[in-house]
């Protein structure tokens, strides 16, 4: 008989120790789930920061926009510039500066400080008038 | 023959367009990417998106002619020394714009720079052409730098040819100021027509299949000025502007008209050098559009030959007569 209760023991201790682990597990599990909820979460809004330069000196009044939307704006005395609305993973941020070729970034997970550096656009700057004006042939006289 | 040009839209109607373009007229140009969305939001087709970006930097920002006239002296004065000019091209290209930015005064290449920019951000595709633009202001026989800048664009995956600079108006007759005055001749211009007095460096922006003039045939052409652009499909010939020819003999100009003729007078006025007269057709041959308008010459000399329909200025020829 008492072996018999002996051999019981163990059997009937078992499945308890399996549910108490289970929760325990979906415990752990749960709050890790949490946890990566929150980074998640986190990641969605992220404060970009940044400094916008010709690759010498600061560029100031550089529009800074979040693409296909109207939020943005502009860099200051410094080059810099703090994005108004959070960010989140995906987003395209688009610098524009009028003779400076148009860059776009996109946001990632661990944006935080973008340094970015606009090229000039090296145009040939040229022009020709087109006045309603008469030809006149240029005679010897 | 090409036929990326304007009546590819016949179904389009501008008017919600150019309406937008009108509704942010004194706009800045201190944020690009917020003036192109407002200039295109809500239209749905490109080639709306695109007309109202263009139709609003024409009448938007002026022509700079002393900057115009400070470059170019600058530019003959430098042009057999490449490093002084490209020296000069750095200098002018920063005050160039930011004269564009502060005061939306520029020259060819500014219009044509921010049409492309402003496109770019709405997704349309859109270049700077940079070429030899030929008028009775430039020198026509002898062209030695690129002197003018236009655009191309991408609508429905084929390109057009437009030019905003021209388009946006021309020297005050009195003042010679800078005097607003759109000319819808210039958009989506059928790339023939745009080949007498526009070309292009790189030679894919003739946006022709056939028929590419080469520099010489292109210094030969007649003179055509905006209002032809206004009025004509295409001038089908002469293609040459000097003609020799003998006395009583005829020179004939053949001329495809975008609208009906109606009642509108075809005439020329003959510039002898000394002196100025206006002269009615030898002879008018008209059938849907197409015209041919012929003068006689009785006397020799050397004339300027200007074609006029109404009062627009269409194109000139020299003749001379023996």
């Amino acid at each position: 008989m008492k072996s018999h209760i002996l051999i019981q023991h163990p059997k009937t201790k078992k499945p308890l120790l399996s549910i108490v682990f289970f929760i325990m597990a979906l415990l752990v599990l749960n709050s890790g789930f949490a946890q990566a909820q929150i980074t998640k979460s986190k990641a969605q809004n992220i404060t970009i920061k940044g400094l916008v330069t010709d690759g010498k000196v600061a560029l100031k009044d550089v529009n800074v926009i979040q693409k296909g939307t109207r939020n943005g704006t502009v860099t200051n005395d410094k080059g810099e510039f703090i994005f108004p609305v959070p960010l989140k993973t995906g987003d395209v941020l688009l610098f524009s500066y009028l003779g400076y070729e148009t860059q776009m970034i996109p946001i990632k997970e661990n944006s935080t400080f973008i340094k970015l550096t606009l090229a000039e656009d090296l145009i040939e700057m040229i022009g020709a008038l087109d006045p309603d004006i008469p030809y006149k042939s240029k005679r010897k006289n | 023959m090409s036929t990326a040009q304007i009546s590819d839209f016949k179904a389009i109607d501008f008017s919600k367009a150019d309406a937008r373009a009108l509704r942010l007229k004194g706009e800045n140009l201190n944020n690009l990417p917020d003036l192109s969305k407002r200039l295109t939001d809500g239209l749905y087709t490109e080639a709306e998106r695109f007309r109202a970006i263009y139709k609003w930097v024409c009448e938007n920002v002026s022509n700079d002619y002393n900057l115009y006239f400070k470059n170019k002296a600058r530019r003959e004065n430098y042009k057999g020394d490449s490093l002084k000019l490209e020296q000069w091209n750095t200098k002018f290209r920063k005050i160039l714009f930011k004269k564009l930015l502060r005061d939306k005064r520029t020259i060819c290449t500014g219009y044509a720079y921010l049409v492309k920019e402003l496109a770019s951000l709405a997704d349309i595709s859109c270049v700077v052409v940079q070429g030899y633009g030929r008028v009775s202001s430039t020198e026509i026989d002898n062209l030695s730098l690129p002197n003018h800048s236009w655009n191309a664009v991408k609508l429905n995956g084929k390109w057009y040819l437009c030019d905003p600079t021209w388009a946006a108006g021309i020297p005050d007759p009195e003042t010679n100021a800078f005097s607003f005055q759109y000319n819808d001749g210039f958009f989506l211009a059928e790339p023939r027509l745009f080949a007498f007095n526009h070309y292009p460096i790189d030679s894919k922006w003739w946006l022709l299949t056939d028929g590419i003039p080469d520099f010489d045939t292109f210094l030969r052409s007649p003179i055509i000025y905006g209002n032809a652009y206004r009025n004509l499909e295409m001038l089908n010939g002469p293609l040459k502007m000097h003609h020799s020819i003998k006395r009583n003999e005829t020179i004939a100009i053949e001329l495809q008209l975008n609208k009906a003729l109606e009642d509108r007078k075809i005439g020329f006025v003959i510039d002898s050098g000394s002196s100025q007269w206006e002269a009615k057709p030898y002879a008018i041959t008209y059938d849907n559009k197409s015209l041919e308008v012929e003068h006689q010459f009785n006397s020799r000399g050397f004339y300027d030959v200007h074609l006029y329909l109404d009062k627009d200025l269409i194109a000139t020829y020299t003749v001379e007569v023996n």
